[in-house]
């Protein structure tokens, strides 16, 4: 159909149930310039194509579920969902064109609607599924209590009344799966059975081929092999059935009988012909050879049932190597799911899927490969024709000269006729007159524009999709790079760095994280850099949960070698000491879904995983790096710290005593008398850092390279190392006094062969939680040190006597921390204040530095 | 039982309308029944009901289960049931689950045991009528129930479940009899109070219908198997039962049967009469009456019969109005092929006709019959009459075969001729190329393998059509295409099928032989008449090999080696001859189909015993 064009008339659009149309069952039905459809609901109306308007429309009791037209007699049978079968005698179709030229013009699209009573019913019967009417004979298709039961009955409409029908035959199908639903209910699923009629070339030919689109005349050697001797002889029609299920039967319809006294055996008289394994929505006969000769009249010689996933069954008529006749069944597959299907000229497929409406040739498939051993392919190609979200589907009958015309109902309950042209230039006449050629640039022109917004909108369906690929493969890549170095650098970055800034009357903590891009990637759309701050809790609430802040950032491009920064509040002054130390956790993030968005795939095509997560390293702010040093600092700190710092209430306390009682030493001396500030030290020893520190700060005395190395990320530290320091005050967060104070020492008793030379290094401070924070501080530096050193050295000689003795010290100490801790929210007042008070002079003994970092 | 507060004024009322209710859906129902105007205003009034009783039955199953409402709610599902099943004409898996819910109801309002969910219906019956004694109210609604619950396990062939509620319910369980027949007869229902609710169909009607029904199906089964006596006291119990004329006129064919097989001709034929006075079903007696002529040999009475059965079956059967009840029919199984109350559509009665005149040498007629059935089978549009011969008769081709046979008996090989087109023109995109093997067809469907016999014998009745006509030519050539074709078979035995398919192929195998001699004497008789003997001596030795022990082919070859003057193969053979017809006849002759048959009888000699007679004084 390569060469196929098309023209699409939009005749008219009728009311739509809720759920649209595809949710019931649409049908279509074109007999000559008249088109009945059903639109799935209990309308069935009548358009008159020449008129372009609807001419009647009728109402039945139930949802509609088929309609055909009783030819002869001008007649509409429907089957009603729960009802059964009605017969209704449509009115003359020139009464209602001339009503038509009389109605005013509002009416237009709702014409009268004639109910349709019971008493039109000629088979009252809830089980009906399905009907197709016979040359004088109606085949019907009930659900029973568990199997499958077709009817045979004689003409209900043969009178000038219809009447009920006299049933002549009856079958229920014995293989078949009981049926889905209760009885009486219809099928839970959307599929009903479907029926076609094939009858065998009579050799006669007084008999005309059967006018019903459902029924096929077909090739006596097929016909034979299909259904056996005595149908061929008998001539009898034969009821091929497709079920919900995937079953394919067959009733060879002469041998079915009701009487009582000559009772069918339904195993003799039902075959199953094949099992589709899904919905039968199509069967029917194709002619697949070419026609011997020109005029004659051509039988189909292959038999093709469509599946609703789009399985395709042809059966045909071959021969085995011994030569005998055998029915070869051939498999192959259209693009599903197929929603509504019609048979074209020869061996063509109309089949509508919810994005197209598509035609098929099975033909070429059979004779292009060996033609002694035809075989369809195993996926055929169908060509589109371009028209979307078709539900039902009927092709008009015409000669073989003549265009094929389709008509269609959209899913949006607009009827659409189609017309094919087969071959473009036998379509064109050769020279046409103005008025046809004006019609015909017009028919052009929109086509152009109609492809041309399709060609743009697939265009830009490829472009996304094409950036979509892209953006997966560079996720791809960064995700690669970033989990191929664990161990080296890696090739993305985080770093963060603290600072105090000034909001407003307050100053706050902030950290800065910095993301680095030294890959060869960039980072796109659908990364986030995901930054968390877990906080510790405060010292006094060990169990209480650490609160926890994520702040995601997007990152829209990141470009090779390009940073991008953030800047974080850690919290205010008070708060932010408290916090101390607070951990920041550096992740990038990607989300699938983000990075594929733009190209509007398939709902199933979409990842169903989010994305993956990659982490970049976690980073401590601790008291350390927290501490301003108005003494040394730059003048614009100095001056920050006393325009927000507020007045140390102890401070402001003791100068009021001191006023009072007008004591000499100032409140320096008071408060080291009355309080004196705490202290924690740690010793290290001299051979340990000078070893660790030598690579960073050679030449640089050991105190003032321990100093610098305690302050490394504070912003001070250049100030450090210029004035070579080995003691700071510094401001807590909080506003108290912090001083570190590094000396070298001389630890005694400890080695075997001498004294030990050792730095310690003292916190002092008036507030205890800063020389627990800053202490803890010194301690995580250590130990990360320790294990640098901890790595390849020879442990060294140690009196392990002195070291028993000192860790069992501890050890005591402990004990009694754990006892008093333990007694302390039993007692009352006065005994707890006590009790804290001991409590608090054990601390201070067990910060006293007896051990030595080696 | 706590005839509680619960079942006060308000409640009563209600009760009082919903039976009312109830009752007016039973008189319309019943008014269906009698009125037989027009079938789809029937129809309608019965689905009607159907609607309002399950309506009503839904309505009632909302309510907790207590005895005074449990009667109304059994007799509504009694009628529903009971309509349901007359409507539908049988009993489902839906009516299992009915009769389930209400024991379950019964057992809920008695507050004694809770029923388990995994009761079947055997438990949930014991466990009902153990406690139904503390439920006076409740008896005759659960015996109508029970009546139902009869007929469908009478109808499933349930036989053990039904003795066993049927001594439950006459309260004899230790030493009562296991005779269902006396079990039925002995169960008295107890009567309906005068203020129950309607029923359709009571308990008592149930129980006739049950006895009527058990009667005739015990007495169809006997006949069956063949224990003659006891089906005949079977048959006699179900006549003297309440059954209606149709009914009747089954159990006295079914009677005739019985006695014909018994070898009582006069009595069977008394009962025949009977049934054929009977009523609007003509069909089994008149065929049961042709079997029986048959069988006295009065072939005039027996063609007569099968006349008169052929026009009976061309009448439709008068369909009465419909029954809103369970009837005995309903609870009888399909006829079986060999039952007597199975006669068989138009056609095939057609068939049964015609080849009986074939067999019994009326060619003129069987060849009008023969006629007549190909047109109402090629022509006819109603399958009721012109259903083909099923599968016990022969097929479609066969059919064919014998109308050709039968037309050449009758002397009319033009007609043959015609016919013997028609069937290559339908069967011929069937046959294979290649030479052909006896190999099993798979679908089920033998007609490849049978496709070449039905041709080469067509070939074969041709020729013979020709040599009617005397166009000795013509006829040679049709019996060589035919020789042809049946020598392209090759007996291929490499797997062995199933058992019938054994049969079947054994049978084919006997025809394939037959038709090669009946091919191979005709072709050479035609020889012979043309006077190429030495021709014919060589089919007929050929036949002779075909078929070795066949005394035709012998006879044919003896007569041309006189002839041909070859005096001692003659006597040879004529000696094996002798020695043959001194042996009893062990072999007796195989069912061959009927066209075949008539075919071997026409190359039968026609002197076979003067011409021994004439060896043996010559020698």
């Amino acid at each position: 159909m390569a060469g196929a064009a098309r023209r699409v008339d939009y005749l008219a659009a009728f009311r739509c149930p809720a759920g649209g149309l595809a949710a019931g069952r649409p049908r279509v039905l074109g007999v000559g310039a008249e088109v009945f459809l059903a639109t799935g609901g209990e309308l069935v109306y009548v358009y008159d194509r020449e008129a372009r308007r609807p001419s009647a429309a009728y109402a039945f009791p139930g949802q509609v579920w088929h309609v055909e037209l009783l030819v002869p007699r001008r007649a509409l049978c429907v089957l009603c969902a729960r009802s059964g079968l009605f017969c209704v005698p449509l009115a003359a179709r020139s009464r209602s064109v001339s009503r038509a030229e009389d109605d005013s013009k509002d009416s237009e699209l709702s014409p009268s609607v004639t109910p349709v009573g019971r008493d039109a019913c000629v088979l009252p019967d809830a089980t009906l599924c399905a009907f197709t009417l016979l040359d004088n004979m109606l085949v019907t298709v009930a659900q029973g209590p568990a199997t499958w039961k077709m009817q045979l009955w004689e003409q209900p409409w043969a009178g000038l009344e219809p009447r009920p029908g006299t049933q002549i035959g009856e079958v229920a199908f014995p293989a078949s799966a009981p049926p889905a639903g209760g009885p009486g209910e219809p099928p839970a699923t959307c599929f009903l059975p479907v029926l076609c009629c094939v009858s065998p070339p009579d050799p006669r030919a007084s008999r005309s081929p059967l006018g019903s689109p459902g029924s096929f005349l077909l090739h006596g050697a097929l016909f034979g092999l299909l259904f056996g001797a005595d149908a061929t002889l008998l001539g009898s029609p034969v009821v091929l059935c497709g079920f919900p299920d995937g079953q394919l039967c067959c009733v060879v319809l002469k041998t079915l009988v009701t009487s009582r006294t000559a009772p069918g055996d339904p195993r003799t008289l039902v075959r199953l012909l094949h099992h589709l394994e899904e919905p039968v929505v199509l069967i029917g006969a194709l002619r697949m050879e070419p026609q011997p000769q020109e005029g004659m009249h051509s039988h189909a010689d292959c038999l093709v049932a469509l599946g609703h996933h789009g399985r395709v069954l042809a059966i045909k008529a071959g021969r085995d190597q011994a030569g005998n006749p055998v029915p070869e069944l051939q498999e192959s597959r259209l693009p599903g799911p197929v929603l509504c299907a019609a048979w074209g000229r020869d061996s063509r497929i109309y089949h509508g899927t919810p994005s197209d409406l598509c035609v098929v040739d099975l033909a070429p498939g059979v004779v292009s490969t060996d033609p002694m051993k035809p075989s369809l392919p195993p996926l055929l190609c169908p060509a589109s024709l371009r028209v979307c979200g078709v539900t039902a589907l009927s092709v008009s009958p015409g000669a073989p000269e003549e265009d094929t015309e389709l008509l269609a109902l959209s899913a949006k309950g607009r009827l659409l006729a189609c017309s094919l042209a087969l071959d473009p230039t036998v379509a064109c006449p050769a020279r046409m007159e103005a008025a046809l050629a004006s019609r015909k640039i017009q028919d052009l022109l929109s086509a152009i524009s109609n492809v041309s917004e399709r060609v743009s909108s697939l265009k830009k369906a490829v472009d996304q999709r094409n950036q979509a690929l892209t953006r997966l493969h560079e996720a791809l890549d960064v995700s690669c790079a970033l989990l191929s170095h664990q161990r080296g650098p890696r090739p993305i970055v985080c770093s963060t760095s603290t600072a105090w800034s000034c909001r407003g009357l307050h100053e706050e903590l902030t950290a800065t994280c910095r993301l680095q891009n030294r890959s060869g990637y960039s980072l796109g759309p659908g990364w986030t850099w995901c930054l968390q701050v877990l906080a510790s809790s405060h010292a006094c609430q060990l169990d209480a949960a650490a609160a926890s802040t994520t702040y995601t950032v997007p990152v829209q491009q990141l470009a090779p070698g390009a940073q991008r920064e953030v800047t974080l509040s850690l919290g205010s002054s008070e708060d932010a000491g408290a916090n101390l130390p607070t951990t920041i956790s550096c992740a990038l993030s990607c989300s699938l879904r983000e990075v594929m968005g733009g190209a509007r795939l398939p709902p199933d095509l979409l990842p169903t995983q989010e994305g993956t997560c990659l982490p970049l390293g976690v980073h401590t702010v601790d008291l350390l790096q927290c501490l301003r040093f108005p003494g040394l600092a730059t003048p614009n700190t100095q001056a920050a710290r006393r325009a927000v710092s507020p007045a140390d209430p102890v401070d402001t306390f003791l100068r009021a005593c001191q006023e009072q009682r007008s004591e000499p030493g100032g409140s320096a001396a008071l408060r080291a008398k009355y309080l004196p500030p705490s202290v924690a030290s740690v010793r290290v020893s001299a051979e340990l850092l000078r070893a660790a520190l030598e690579a960073v700060h050679a030449g640089v005395p050991l105190c003032c390279a321990t100093l610098q190395w305690l302050l490394a990320n504070n912003a001070t530290v250049d100030v450090v190392r210029a004035q070579a320091l080995t003691s700071v005050q510094g401001v807590a967060p909080d506003g108290a006094d912090v001083r570190l104070t590094i000396h070298e020492v001389t630890v005694p008793d400890l080695g075997p062969t001498g004294p030990i030379q050792a730095v310690e290094i003292q916190v002092e401070s008036t507030s205890l939680a800063n020389v627990g924070q800053a202490h803890h501080a010194v301690i995580c530096r250590m130990q990360t040190l320790v294990e640098q050193a901890a790595q390849g050295s020879r442990p060294p000689d140690l009196r392990v006597q002195r070291l028993r003795q000192i860790h069992a010290d501890h050890e005591v100490l402990l004990r009694e921390v754990q006892a008093l801790r333990e007694r302390l929210p039993l007692e009352d007042e006065a005994s707890a204040r006590a009790t804290a008070k001991q409590l608090l002079e054990v601390y201070r003994q067990l910060r006293s530095p007896s051990l030595v970092l080696l | 039982m706590s005839q509680a507060p619960l079942d006060s004024a308000p409640r009563s009322s209600h009760l009082d309308l919903w039976r009312e209710q109830s009752d007016q859906l039973v008189r319309q129902a019943k008014q269906v029944t009698r009125n037989s105007d027009a079938l789809r205003t029937q129809q309608q009034l019965a689905q009607d009901a159907l609607h309002g009783l399950r309506e009503l039955l839904h309505r009632l199953r909302g309510l907790p289960a207590t005895v005074s409402l449990l009667p109304l709610e059994l007799t509504v599902m009694c009628n529903l049931i009971t309509l349901k099943v007359s409507h539908t004409q049988g009993f489902s898996e839906d009516q299992a689950q009915d009769i389930h819910q209400g024991l379950k109801r019964v057992l809920e309002a008695s507050e004694r045991l809770e029923p388990r969910l995994d009761y079947g219906l055997r438990e949930l019956w014991d466990s009902v009528l153990r406690c139904s004694s503390l439920l006076p109210e409740l008896l005759p609604a659960l015996h109508h129930l029970a009546g139902l619950q009869a007929a469908l396990w009478l109808s499933t062939d349930h036989l053990g479940d039904l003795v066993w509620l049927l001594q439950m319910l006459n309260g004899s369980q230790s030493e009562a009899s296991e005779d269902l027949l006396l079990l039925l007869k002995s169960w008295s229902p107890p009567p309906e109070g005068l203020d129950a609710p309607v029923s359709l169909q009571d308990a008592r009607g149930l129980r006739d219908v049950l006895l009527t029904a058990y009667a005739l199906r015990q007495g169809l089964q006997e006949l069956t198997i063949g224990s003659l006596p006891r089906a005949l006291s079977s048959l006699q119990e179900a006549a003297c039962g309440l059954c209606s004329r149709p009914v009747l006129v089954q159990v006295y064919t079914a009677l005739g049967a019985c006695l014909r097989k018994m070898g009582s001709p006069q009595r069977a034929l008394l009962y025949l009469a009977e049934a054929l006075k009977g009523g609007s079903i003509w069909g089994p007696p008149l065929l049961e009456a042709s079997r029986l002529y048959r069988q006295l040999g009065d072939t005039a009475a027996e063609l007569e019969s099968l006349g008169l059965l052929v026009e009976a079956l061309c009448v439709p059967q008068s369909s009465e109005a419909p029954q809103l009840l369970i009837e005995v029919e309903l609870l009888l199984p399909t006829p079986g092929p060999d039952s007597p109350l199975r006669c068989g559509t138009q056609s095939q009665a057609k068939h049964l006709l015609a080849s009986r005149c074939l067999q019994t040498g009326r060619a003129k007629a069987a060849a009008e019959h023969y006629l007549d059935l190909l047109a109402l089978l090629l022509n006819g549009w109603e399958p009721r009459l012109s259903a083909p011969p099923g599968p016990p008769g022969p097929c479609m081709p066969e059919v064919f075969l014998e109308t050709a046979a039968a037309l050449i008996q009758a002397k009319r090989a033009q007609d043959a001729l015609t016919v013997c087109e028609e069937l290559l023109a339908r069967t011929s995109s069937l046959l294979p190329k290649m030479p052909w093997m006896w190999e099993e067809a798979r679908n089920g469907a033998q007609q490849p393998i049978q496709c070449p016999l039905w041709v080469s014998a067509t070939y074969l009745l041709q020729g013979q059509a020709w040599v009617q006509l005397r166009a000795p030519k013509e006829a040679v050539s049709e019996f060589s295409r035919c020789l042809e074709l049946l020598f392209r078979a090759t007996a291929e035995d490499k797997e062995q099928g199933a058992a019938s398919s054994c049969e079947q192929r054994c049978r084919t195998d006997v025809v394939l032989q037959r038709l090669r001699l009946a091919a191979l004497i005709s072709r050479g008789q035609e020889w012979v008449a043309s006077g190429q003997d030495t021709r014919a001596l060589q089919d007929f030795l050929l036949s002779v090999q075909v078929c070795p022990g066949d005394q035709d082919a012998s006879f044919h070859l003896l007569q041309t080696l006189r002839r041909l003057g070859r005096r001692d193969e003659a006597t040879a053979l004529w000696c094996r001859l002798e020695a043959q017809t001194q042996l009893p006849q062990g072999d007796t002759p195989r069912s061959l189909p009927l066209y075949l048959e008539t075919c071997l009888s026409w190359i039968r000699p026609p002197d076979r015993d003067t011409l021994l007679e004439e060896f043996r004084t010559s020698l």
